[in-house]
């Protein structure tokens, strides 16, 4: 018990510190091993190739996803005037708010705050890019690189098209990419950064 | 006359065994004393986890309209009154809502108690949240979010811990008043008050006071599961008058106010006047008016007796003479007593007990271990910041409740044989907002919604259809596949023709149509040319966890897989590939509000986006004129959904899975035994699904293509490319690039000859 106390308590005072990221996946319950079920056998049937069938797709599964075309890049045109360039151009008035606050936290040095205040924020407009965008940058504050790619990948995924976030965007993604010494990646990433920088004029 | 030496020899003897004896006693003392101070210690040590549900977000623009806020507001236990008279009551007056919000230490701030002015627009929508105090609109703010269930230890203990000086004066005084009046001043144990409170019940026929002190009975508490007998009895006397040594008045009253035994919920006890106010009136102690003190204080002398839900009569004649005691004593005036004598029991309906989501709760607990100690979670009072939302809960339950007998009746079926369970949870966050176990919703039973893995039938023919969109130079959403008969040879089993479910073939179908009408064959072609390693692979890339064998009987549905699965490789389409693995809890704090931990939404790309919107375009079809087209017959026309039916062999389960813009919804119905229900997925989850999601106004998709996907006039006869001159041209989504260039015979532009592939080249 007391060594439970002690434990506890250290984990108070660190909590205190820095707050501990939760785990999402490996603690991810899936379900027992059924039981009390009658578990229906498969048929017996053999995997690919089937004789006497049109011959299949060759083996290799799905193609990886295609994140990012590897071609050159065709150069990004120039947006047009009405494009929204921040939060507050296509959010609510709570949504602004929090967008807000969450600004000053990360200013303040405080990104587990911002991100908790942007999540607030996402649960009320869930496909609004600059609040994913921001969302990208509160992960790279806390070094999580790897969400911090994904989710500036999802942000431009749902900018169809605007530039202004995209441009933050590919910014965080050559970010993540030099912290986790992925150089060629990064050097992609800055492609992008500079192709949307000439589009809006330098930059 | 006795010899000197003898009588020396009787005194020594005497000292001797008088020593012994004090020796004895003393060792006796010594360790009722370790084992009381050990208990009270550990009394104020362990305490349950506590679980929250997602906080009601209050700003303008908010489409809940004011019915719905005040259903909130009556399930947090709020109060309606003709003014605000303090937090957690609220006034439903002319042209505004007004309420007065309860302060509460949420992960990231604390929010103070706020007057508040809520005000509706024409549409439904909350146009402003009006701060009372500031005299200034607000941009958004918190309600305090439902108390939802804790997580306790085996035996069963289960309290919200209170301090002294948040309880309202009135519960100690009263307790006082009613169980032990010298409180204040014995030492532990108090002769006087049994004789008095023997002559007090002589005169009254019947048990009106106990003779033992609140030490007394703060001890007895202690050791609940022993067997009373006289050793303990007298073991009690002594350890009340030690404790009486060891602590102060104020320690022992607080540590009775959390420690006495006031019901039970099953194999959850319910202990201290905290959860006692949580689980008879949802609301915090300090909110508790005079009757509702009194009655708790009555229910102390015996809460299986007293049980205001079992026995509500014998709770209010005890609860009415509490209050004459507080009246007697000056605690409450006479116009007081008399207005309180007056009120209702008014006890939260079962539903009021904190334990109301007990399959939710399971969920959390399954996401905690690993990385909570089990024992840290009964003990350490941790708070706990779920993603459940009460409303989606409780559309979900209200559905699966409702609907199951009305399904039993129209069908024949006996009563009571169907079983059912569902999910829902957020799109881009991957939030569990409802899970529903079984028809019992109350019952933490066998949870069907995570642990019970079932054949999923046509819910796996969209990841085959996604396989083979993945692969746009060969297949489209308006790619032809033969219906024809398939026989699937294997060296050693059975050949396996599979049929569709009419047993008719309907000649070849556009992929779209395919997978709308749910055809079997033409699935199974499709599923034979992308191979069915492929087709694993990508129902692993959606969420699937399982280890079903890459056979073609996967393409039908010879995967197991469970609601909360099925939520999850559904999310993953519903977010344009980027999976978020599901996640019941959002933050952790410590019992003092110190933030502990944070599970922040993940999330990656694990399938492509353009196949996924194409496959999603497909999926609305199911709704529109597929094998779930009843679904608009409840759900608004004007909104899209994508999602499938799924039956299984010989009808054993029914199931539906489908989502909108924000909202992915998963229902199966069918029996615990496995046998065949004759339900299909449209009759069985699908009626349950369509409520659900109209009940929560779940938004329709979007549905903007992504850069990569293109739309094109398509001559439906032909799969070609139309033009105006077609009457059967319809625009359908292309991976960019991949849509039909040859023109169909319908199109003008067809007669302009073979050159007309060279001109395109030049366009």
């Amino acid at each position: 018990m007391q060594f439970r106390v002690l434990i506890l308590s250290c984990a108070l005072i660190l909590g205190a510190c820095a707050t501990q990221q939760g785990k999402r996946e490996a603690v991810w319950p899936w379900p027992e091993p059924p039981s009390g079920q009658p578990a229906r056998p498969a048929p017996h049937l053999p995997s690919e190739p089937i004789p006497g069938m049109p011959s299949p797709i060759p083996p290799g599964g799905p193609q990886p996803i295609p994140t990012e075309p590897q071609v050159t890049l065709p150069p990004v045109p120039a947006p047009p005037p009405n494009v929204p360039r921040s939060a507050e151009a296509i959010s609510g008035q709570a949504v602004s708010s929090l967008v807000k606050q969450a600004r000053a936290q990360r200013a303040a040095g405080q990104p587990a705050q911002a991100q908790a205040l942007l999540e607030r924020a996402q649960r009320i407009e869930p496909r609004n890019y600059f609040i994913w965008s921001a969302l990208a940058q509160s992960h790279l504050d806390q070094k999580n690189f790897d969400q911090a790619e994904s989710l500036a990948q999802k942000s431009n995924s749902l900018a169809r098209g605007n530039v202004y976030v995209e441009l933050e965007n590919w910014k965080t993604i050559r970010a993540s990419r030099t912290a986790r010494g992925d150089a060629a990646g990064a050097q992609r990433a800055q492609e992008r950064v500079d192709a949307i920088q000439q589009a809006l004029g330098g930059g | 006359m006795l010899p000197r030496n003898f009588k020396t020899a009787a005194f020594s003897a005497l000292l001797l065994a008088g020593s012994a004896a004090l020796v004895a006693f003393s060792v006796y003392l010594l360790s009722l004393d370790k084992q009381i101070r050990d208990r009270f210690a550990g009394a104020r040590w362990q305490l349950p986890a506590q679980v929250y549900a997602s906080p009601t977000e209050l700003y303008p623009g908010l489409s809940l309209g004011r019915p719905s806020l005040q259903r909130e507001l009556d399930r947090l236990g709020y109060r309606a009154v003709p003014e605000l008279q303090g937090p957690g009551t609220y006034t439903d007056g002319k042209g505004q809502l007004q309420l007065q919000t309860r302060s509460f230490r949420f992960w990231d701030s604390t929010q103070p108690s706020l007057q508040l002015g809520v005000k509706w627009a024409e549409d439904g929508a909350v146009i402003e949240v009006y701060d009372l105090e500031a005299g200034a609109p607000r941009d958004i703010v918190r309600l305090d979010p439902m108390l939802i269930g804790s997580i306790y230890p085996k035996q069963g203990e289960d309290r919200v811990l209170v301090k002294l000086e948040e309880v309202p004066d009135l519960m100690p005084k009263g307790l006082i008043a009613v169980e032990d009046r010298s409180f204040n001043h014995h030492l532990g144990v108090s002769p006087k008050a049994i004789l008095r409170a023997s002559i007090a019940n002589m005169r009254a026929g019947h048990v009106v006071q106990g003779g033992s002190t609140l030490t007394q009975q703060l001890v007895k508490n202690f050791f609940l599961n022993s067997k009373q007998t006289w050793q303990r009895k007298i073991n009690e006397a002594f350890m009340a008058v030690l404790l009486e040594l060891h602590y102060s008045k104020k320690e022992i009253l607080e540590a009775y106010l959390n420690e006495v035994h006031l019901g039970q919920d099953g194999n959850r006890a319910v202990h201290g006047f905290g959860l006692g106010a949580q689980f008879y009136f949802k609301k915090p102690l300090g909110e508790l008016r005079a009757h509702e003190v009194a009655l708790l204080a009555g229910i102390v002398k015996g809460p299986s007796y007293y049980n205001p839900r079992r026995n509500p009569k014998r709770a209010l004649e005890r609860r009415n003479l509490v209050l004459g005691v507080f009246r007697d004593e000056g605690l409450i005036t006479e116009p007081e007593y008399e207005a309180a004598i007056k009120q209702p029991l008014g006890v939260a309906g079962a539903q009021g007990g904190a334990e109301r989501y007990p399959a939710f709760v399971e969920l959390v607990k399954r996401q905690l271990r690993g990385q909570y100690h089990d024992d840290d979670l009964v003990s350490e009072g941790l708070r706990i910041f779920t993603t459940l939302e009460p409303r989606a809960q409780e559309a979900l339950e209200r559905r699966i409740v409702e609907q199951l007998p009305l399904i039993e009746k129209g069908r024949r079926l006996k009563p009571d044989t169907l079983q059912a369970a569902g999910v829902v949870t957020s799109v881009d966050g991957g939030d569990v907002l409802a899970l529903v176990a079984g028809r019992e919703v109350r019952y933490a039973g066998f949870n069907r919604a995570l642990d019970s893995r079932r054949s999923i039938g046509s819910l796996a023919k969209p990841f085959v259809y996604l396989t083979g969109l993945m692969h746009p130079d060969r297949f489209g959403v308006s790619t032809l596949l033969p219906d024809e008969p398939i026989e699937v040879k294997a060296a050693g089993a059975k050949p396996w023709a599979p049929q569709n479910y009419d047993r008719e073939l309907h000649g070849p179908q556009p992929l779209s149509n395919a997978l709308a009408q749910s055809y079997n064959l033409p699935t199974v072609y499709l599923g034979l040319q992308v191979g069915a390693k492929a087709v694993r692979d990508t129902l692993v890339a959606a969420g699937y966890s399982g280890d079903a064998p890459a056979l073609p009987s996967m393409f039908l549905g010879a995967v197991d897989a469970s609601p909360l699965e099925v939520a999850q490789m559904y999310g993953t389409l519903a977010a344009n590939g980027y999976q978020a693995p599901l996640s019941s809890i959002r933050e952790v704090q410590t019992k003092d509000g110190q933030p502990l931990s944070r599970f922040p939404i993940k999330l990656r790309q694990t399938l492509p986006e353009g196949p996924v919107y194409l496959l999603n375009w497909t999926l609305q079809g199911v709704l529109t004129y597929g094998t779930a087209r009843a679904a608009y017959s409840v759900l608004p026309g004007n909104r899209a959904f994508a999602g499938k039916t799924g039956t299984t062999d010989d009808y054993r389960d029914s199931w539906f899975a489908g989502f909108g813009a924000e909202r992915v919804a998963v229902v199966w119905v069918g029996r615990d035994d496995n046998k065949s229900t004759g339900l299909s997925g449209a009759n069985g989850a699908l009626p349950i699904w369509s409520r659900v999601m109209n009940d929560i106004e779940a938004r329709g998709l979007d549905l903007i293509p992504p850069g990569d996907v293109e739309e094109q006039l398509v001559d439906t006869v032909s799969g070609l490319r139309a033009d105006e001159a077609c009457q059967t041209g319809r625009m359908l989504p292309f991976i960019r690039g991949y849509a039909p260039q040859e023109y169909a015979p319908c199109a003008a532009a067809a007669e302009q000859g073979p050159m007309q592939w060279l001109k395109d080249i030049f366009e």
